[in-house]
């Protein structure tokens, strides 16, 4: 049993504390927004935040997390880039399938709070590990640079 | 009240569903207290003036289920920001025999259909109004789901006028709307598809939670055909939230390999999936590997090769191909080889299933909803009737789902325990013990005119003939060869991947095409357009299977735009540029790779692409799906395969099998040809042409000729023109 705070809320999850939490979200809080892609961080399609920071949760036991910040993309209301970023991706009509795209808008608004204008490297360097098998990549990288630009005119 | 069919659908024999009327009362359910009209197995229109689509075809990541809405909504006259859309289960008696989704035909087959529903819904909509009103049909029309007065501006919602519409006959005349008069077709539509993948709710079945539903992971027998000598569970069922170990039985499979092929396994049966993968890596197994754990990738393509030689018989020859060899003509010949490939969809394989003893409901993301259904049936021995199969979106398919094995190991182990049973693949299952695009050696030989233009062709492929698909090449006369039937027993067992046969094929022709280029001291793409200039329209009815016409004019088109649009010739120093020409059923795709080459490295800067797939319904759609295929023809050229060593497939996630990522990604510039014509496919004319493009353009950097996929830096040191 943990007290994991998911989204701003403090939760208990009733798991063993190795269990991952990609399955603690996906199959005991039913929150099924985050993917199962590879189990060994090598796709990204489970990142989710944890304090800030993109985190494969497929690879993060549940056990270490007590007192962390998570956020996932059920999380994105409480989360002005976050919600930007959907908003971009909405607009630049992005998803084919969509199932790793939680992954890839949550790696994507990880970068944009740390960088507020990221070039083309700064976006390889971010997202190269999150796998798309539709091959969505270039309007990925589209819909994050007019995400920068929106959040940058927020700002302003 | 009871349930009636309003129209009647017959599949055709020669393809296409006839809709007839053939009862006068349309069908009414009252559910709750809302009252529903269904006049049709496409649209739901509620009292409350919800107009809910019901997409029959697959949802697969291609935008089917927004295409069909908008044409839906366009010829009803409903809004599409209003329209609900949900998925048709599996039926044959609902949507004909033409609801399962491959070779790119979900848009193609329904179109006709769909827009006579839906015209024929909208004049009984507009009839009833009229008699509202007391005014002449002609006075109203529908639009953004409100019946209009002409020149006026009352209105009636939908929903207002559903009493009187439910009991009106259907018209004897419908008529379909104008290409003009259309709102969202030709335009970048986003459907409530877009808006749940960003929010991250689409309802993918590996989401599916069910009350007393247990989570299964199956270790699955490594080497197909072997089979399971003993397991011990002991440990296994030690792991917290392990509940039940239990055998899996093999499937056989079936003639059409869509069906059975279920490997012997062990399934552990958990209370998290978490649980299930951690208990599966405790079990103990001895399998018996059988023959197949003998043989690796190279024993298959030396068997293709041995096979080349001692069976060569020409099985089609299209007019006189053959005979235009003899008589001492000069031969061109070229083989290509391309490896075994997996899917790998993002969303692993998974299906859950409910077994009630005397009915089985499954929930599975599949391309396949009606052969799956059959199947089920087949399975349990239970009525079709008693079979529900619920038709989820897909993380992706490209083929894969469309076979069902996954879908029936679900429905045995819930036979088993009574319980639904979600079974995940791991992503290791995925790669390990799947099912895979076929190993291929294609043989292509030409003989040539004084020009050293082609003048008949000989194809071998192996294992297959391309299909159904366009088997042309431009128009040149052709004689196919025998092929290695595949066998059940092969190495590894087939599935469809995106394109299919068209992806041998297109990289055998158009390397091909290339090579009698050069031979021919041409510059490759104006090649090819002389060719299609003398080609004439080839009748693939004509032919043993059934194809679609190819029409030469198109494809030298979309040739002429991709030259101009790709500055054809025209490169700056160290850019390298290789063409290719694919049609694919009634849709055609040219497109051009700028590459460059350091230290044997390929670096694909940027591909441009022109597609005639007639109607672009949603063109924001038809460039995903291009820029995507372009994107799978990348890694399949540049990233990695699937070997097997005996028996043993070597590559078990993404570390092995890598695909491209965002800083491999080329520019990628589409361009639609603008036309009316019926709407073809356009989720697998884009992948064929890739590889041959990029290999032709490494030949124009490096006068080095691969003809073998992937392409490693080693094969260009090692080859020589
Ligand atoms: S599922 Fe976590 S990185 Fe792939
Ligand atoms: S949208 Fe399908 S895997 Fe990325």
């Amino acid at each position: 049993m943990k007290n994991l705070k998911i989204n701003g809320q403090l939760l208990q999850v009733n798991a063993d504390d190795n269990m991952p939490l990609l399955w603690a979200l996906r199959d005991v809080m039913d929150m099924t927004g985050t993917k199962y892609g590879c189990g060994k961080g090598l796709c990204g399609a489970c990142t989710v935040h944890i304090d800030g920071e993109a985190v494969r949760s497929c690879i993060t036991p549940i056990g270490a997390l007590e007192g962390k910040e998570i956020t996932t993309i059920e999380g994105a209301e409480g989360n002005p880039i976050l919600q930007t970023v959907q908003e971009a991706w909405y607009h630049a009509d992005v998803p084919q399938c969509g199932y790793c795209q939680s992954g890839q808008m949550m790696s994507a608004a990880a970068l944009l709070s740390k960088n507020s204008d990221p070039n083309d490297e700064a976006i390889n360097m971010a997202m190269n590990g999150n796998l798309c098998r539709c091959g969505t990549y270039t309007r990925i990288r589209k819909a994050i640079k007019n995400a920068a630009d929106s959040l940058d005119q927020n700002n302003n | 009240m009871e349930r009636r069919n309003f129209f009647k659908i017959t599949s055709l024999a020669g393809g296409g569903l006839l809709l007839s009327t053939y009862l006068p009362l349309a069908c009414t359910t009252t559910k709750e207290s809302a009252f529903d009209w269904e006049p049709n197995f496409f649209i739901r229109i509620g009292s409350d003036n919800t107009v809910t689509f019901i997409c029959s075809q697959s949802e697969l990541g291609q935008g089917t289920s927004t295409g069909l809405a908008m044409v839906a909504a366009d010829e009803l006259g409903a809004s599409m920001d209003t329209l609900k859309i949900e998925f048709g289960q599996g039926s044959a008696e609902r949507y004909g025999n033409l609801q399962d989704t491959g070779g790119s035909n979900g848009l193609r087959i329904v179109w006709s259909s769909l827009r006579e529903a839906m015209a024929t819904t909208r004049e009984l909509l507009i009839a009833a109004a009229a008699q509202k009103w007391q005014i002449d049909t002609d006075e109203c029309y529908c639009e953004d789901g409100f019946i209009h007065r002409k020149n006026d501006e009352e209105k009636l919602a939908f929903g207002d006028v559903l009493d009187i519409a439910s009991t009106l006959s259907a018209p004897r005349e419908i008529k379909l709307k104008e290409f003009g008069d259309f709102k969202y077709i030709g335009k970048p539509i986003k459907g409530p598809k877009t808006r749940m993948a960003v929010n991250g709710t689409t309802p993918y079945s590996i989401n599916m939670k069910l009350p007393n539903m247990l989570y299964a992971a199956i270790e699955r027998c490594p080497v197909w055909k072997g089979s399971l000598s003993s397991f011990d569970a002991s440990e296994a069922l030690k792991v917290p939230g392990v509940v039940e170990v239990l055998e899996v039985e093999p499937t056989e499979v079936q003639a059409t390999d869509y069906r059975g092929g279920v490997r012997p396994g062990v399934a552990v049966l958990a209370t998290s999936t978490w649980a299930a993968f951690e208990g599966k890596k405790a079990l103990k197994i001895e399998w018996e590997m059988g023959i197949n754990g003998l043989k690796s990738s190279q024993d298959v393509q030396k068997e293709l090769e041995d096979d080349y030689k001692t069976n060569s018989k020409a099985n089609v020859d299209l007019q006189n191909a053959t005979a235009l060899f003899e008589g001492g003509r000069k031969v061109f010949s070229a083989a290509y080889d391309s490896p075994h490939q997996a899917n790998a969809c993002m969303e692993p394989l998974n299906a859950t299933a409910y077994h009630r003893g005397h009915k089985v409901e499954v929930w599975a993301g599949t391309q396949s909803p009606q052969l799956t259904r059959d199947r089920i049936a087949e399975l349990t021995e239970l009525p079709l009737a008693a079979i529900t199969v619920n038709n989820q979106p897909s993380g992706g398919a490209f083929g894969r789902r469309y076979f069902c094995d996954y879908v029936e190991e679900a429905v045995i182990l819930s036979e088993k325990v009574r319980v639904p049973v979600k079974v995940t693949w791991s992503r290791e299952d995925t790669f390990l013990t799947s099912k895979y695009h076929p190993i291929c050696k294609d043989y292509w030989q030409a003989s040539l005119d004084t020009n050293n233009f082609p003048t008949a062709i000989k194809y071998r492929g192996s294992i297959s003939r391309p299909g159904g698909y366009r088997c042309y090449p431009y128009s040149v006369p052709i004689a196919f060869y025998d092929y290695l039937k595949y066998k059940d027993d092969w190495l590894l067992p087939r599935a469809s991947w995106r394109s299919v046969y068209a992806h041998p094929w297109g990289l055998g022709m158009e390397c091909f095409m290339d090579e009698l280029a050069h031979n021919a001291q041409e510059d490759p793409l104006q090649f090819r357009i002389k060719l299609l200039e003398n080609a004439k329209i080839v009748e693939q009815k004509a032919l043993p299977w059934v194809g679609d016409d190819f029409y030469p004019e198109k494809l030298k088109n979309t040739l002429e735009m991709v030259a101009e649009k790709s500055n054809w010739g025209k490169k700056s120093e160290g850019i390298y540029q290789g063409v290719s020409a694919i049609s694919y059923n009634t849709s055609y795709c040219s497109m051009v790779a700028d590459i460059s080459m350091t230290n044997n490295q390929v670096k694909v800067h940027k591909v441009t692409a022109v597609i005639d797939c007639g109607l672009a319904v949603n063109p924001s759609q038809v460039k995903a799906q291009i820029e995507g295929s372009i994107l799978w023809g990348l890694s399949a050229t540049l990233k990695d395969a699937i070997t097997v060593e005996h028996g043993h497939v070597q590559q078990s996630n993404y570390d092995t099998y890598d695909l491209m990522r965002i800083s491999d990604a080329p520019e990628i510039d589409v361009h639609i040809v603008e036309s009316t014509d019926t709407p073809s496919g356009t989720g697998e004319v884009g992948v064929p042409g890739v590889a041959p493009a990029v290999l032709n353009a490494v030949y124009a950097a490096t006068g080095k000729r691969i003809r073998q996929l992937p392409i490693r830096s080693s094969l260009l040191q090692s080859t020589d023109s």
